[in-house]
């Protein structure tokens, strides 16, 4: 393979590494600094007495902790209902021919690119007319329009590279198409399935516009929304921002390496050479 | 393992179509299995885009006023300066996410001990909520406190602290900054990708011409990468008109409207001022042009996959 100057090559691989790590690091190093040490000139880079304060505060006397799971709930619910519909709908993209299916994929294709701006006058209207404002309910449903084609999209590619045999031995044994779904491809299909899934979490837990105009109650209100309110005070308290944004990016990081491993899982060669 | 005869002519058959699956099963399952995410897409989002042309047509009262939401929008003189914001910081937005982008990946198709760890570093701005890196990037760049300004300061870059959210002519490049960190490992990624496509030989041929890395570059790589890089120009360019996160939680557009953007403008027009026809007369022109960037991503997307 080529190798070309591999110090010069390490020195821009060692920039890269700093430009993308540094404000993820200060973020972990202000969060654990006193309000004093923050706002002090010139900054300090290790912080002179590490505190849990900052984490103290928004645990313990912010609203937070009800974001967290409001964001866990609505998440969750987004991504689970997509995925009753989004397997099927896969299974008959990825299996089957019929008409007009070039256009219908192209249109989930192009469902993920949706402006959001551009809808949400239309969705809060409809929401306040059904009474799903500030509802659970309400942002599940309008969060489905993110989750549902990206999970539609990407198990199609997952089931696809399922083997078919498997499935034609089972439905010349006389299962039925569901059988078949449920109890072939669904376990074949897992990793692939727990992919989606965490992608799918991970983009509606990081949504940030739809939150701000369907929750404006703190009963559902989610983690963005809290962290945005911090910001707009007239005095924001970094320390507690910092705190609370590590509380809300430490969950994508674990979800992330635990995704790795799935992948790593190579569940699909033991299957058809059995 | 069993066989019969059905089974080994299903599976003949399947092979012999590769990867296009057999027609082995009614021809109306396909619609049958789709339809329930259809229908749910349709309830979603077909009917909230039908209603948004319809209120852009409309007053309050839901009267028929033809054009005048539009006309209405297009007079006053924020939009006119939305719009050129927009342009500004998608355009160099995506120049810089892509001009980064394709560098880190020829970077690191190269091979140097850590290339591992370097590419998982690459990931974290990507996978950094939107949000908290808009927030993150605001502490960094506060004008008195801020690690941005302590730094250039004593780099001698600049004389003294800039107010880079606050000030006119600072507030735009610094957002495109951030949002060129949070997507540049994007393209990377997809850029990476293409590269590991590009036949060994190829590079083996540049070589045996004795090609330097500039040439190889030049005449072996972007050739080759033609279409990825077409592509992701155009998604990223669709998400960028699309992108309220970092603006929003940032500057919220100002100051004096100087970070003002189409989709921040549509968002204050329905929920600050409460001007739903006029919103959605933005909302319709928004997407007309976003649904023509689309057309051509499809376009793209399948000439891709037909290659």
């Amino acid at each position: 393979m080529r190798m070309r100057g591999t110090l010069g090559l390490q020195v821009l691989a060692g920039v890269l590494v700093a430009a993308s790590l540094f404000p993820f690091a200060w973020m972990a190093l202000s969060s654990i600094k006193t309000l004093r040490e923050l706002y002090t000139v010139p900054p300090s880079w290790i912080p002179a007495a590490p505190t849990l304060s900052n984490y103290v505060k928004v645990l313990l006397e912010s609203n937070i902790p009800r974001y967290f799971l409001n964001s866990v709930v609505i998440a969750a619910g987004a991504t689970l209902i997509a995925l009753v519909f989004a397997i099927p709908a896969a299974y008959g993209f990825a299996r089957f021919n019929f008409r007009g299916k070039r256009f219908w994929q192209a249109s989930i294709l192009a469902g993920q690119m949706l402006p959001t701006a551009a809808i949400i006058v239309p969705l809060f209207i409809v929401l306040r007319y059904l009474g799903l404002l500030n509802t659970y309910a309400g942002l599940i449903l309008v969060y489905m329009i993110l989750t549902l084609p990206l999970c539609v999209w990407m198990l199609v590619g997952y089931l696809r590279a399922i083997p078919v045999e498997l499935e034609e031995a089972a439905i010349i044994d006389g299962a039925s198409r569901f059988v078949v779904l449920r109890r072939i491809v669904f376990p074949l299909a897992l990793p692939g399935i727990v992919a989606v899934m965490v992608y799918s979490f991970v983009t509606a837990w990081n949504e940030f516009i739809f939150a701000l105009c369907f929750a404006l109650d703190s009963r559902v209100k989610t983690l963005p929304i809290g962290l945005a309110e911090f910001s707009t005070e007239f005095n924001t308290d970094w320390g507690a921002v910092m705190a609370a944004s590590m509380i809300m990016t430490l969950p994508i990081v674990l979800m992330f390496l635990v995704m790795q491993r799935v992948f790593v899982n190579g569940l699909m060669s033991g299957a058809t050479k059995g | 393992m069993i066989s019969t005869p059905a089974r080994g002519a299903a599976a003949l058959r399947a092979s012999a179509q590769g990867r296009r699956r057999p027609d082995f099963v009614a021809r109306h399952h396909g619609p049958f299995f789709i339809s329930p995410a259809l229908l749910a897409l349709i309830a979603l989002i077909g009917y909230p885009l039908i209603y948004t042309a319809w209120l852009s047509v409309t007053d309050d009262r839901g009267n028929y006023v033809g054009f005048d939401n539009f006309n209405e929008i297009l007079d006053d003189r924020v939009t006119a300066l939305a719009i050129r914001n927009t342009i500004v910081y998608v355009g160099w937005s995506v120049f810089f996410q892509v001009l980064l982008g394709t560098a880190a990946a020829i970077l690191l198709n190269q091979r140097f001990p850590g290339r591992g760890f370097v590419r998982s570093a690459l990931l974290v701005p990507w996978i950094v909520p939107a949000i908290v890196a808009a927030t993150t990037w605001a502490w960094m760049m506060h004008t008195e406190f801020g690690i941005v300004n302590y730094i250039l300061v004593e780099a001698g870059a600049i004389a003294e602290p800039i107010g880079w959210l606050t000030n006119r002519d600072t507030v735009m490049p610094a957002l495109i900054a951030v949002n060129v960190w949070k997507m540049f490992p994007f393209v990377a990624l997809m850029v990476l990708a293409g590269l590991q496509a590009v036949p060994e030989t190829l590079y083996e041929a540049a070589r045996v011409d004795g090609a330097n890395l500039w040439q190889e570059i030049r005449f072996v790589m972007l050739p080759q990468l033609r279409l990825v890089l077409a592509s992701v120009t155009l998604i990223l360019t669709i998400w960028g008109f699309n992108g309220i996160t970092i603006i929003y939680t940032m500057t919220r557009g100002g100051p004096a409207n100087r970070s003002l953007i189409t989709p921040i403008q549509i968002f204050k027009q329905a929920f600050e001022f409460l001007r739903f026809g006029e919103a959605a007369a933005l909302s319709v022109m928004l997407f007309a042009f976003l649904a023509l960037l689309t057309l051509a991503y499809l376009r793209l997307f399948r000439a891709a996959s037909e290659d």
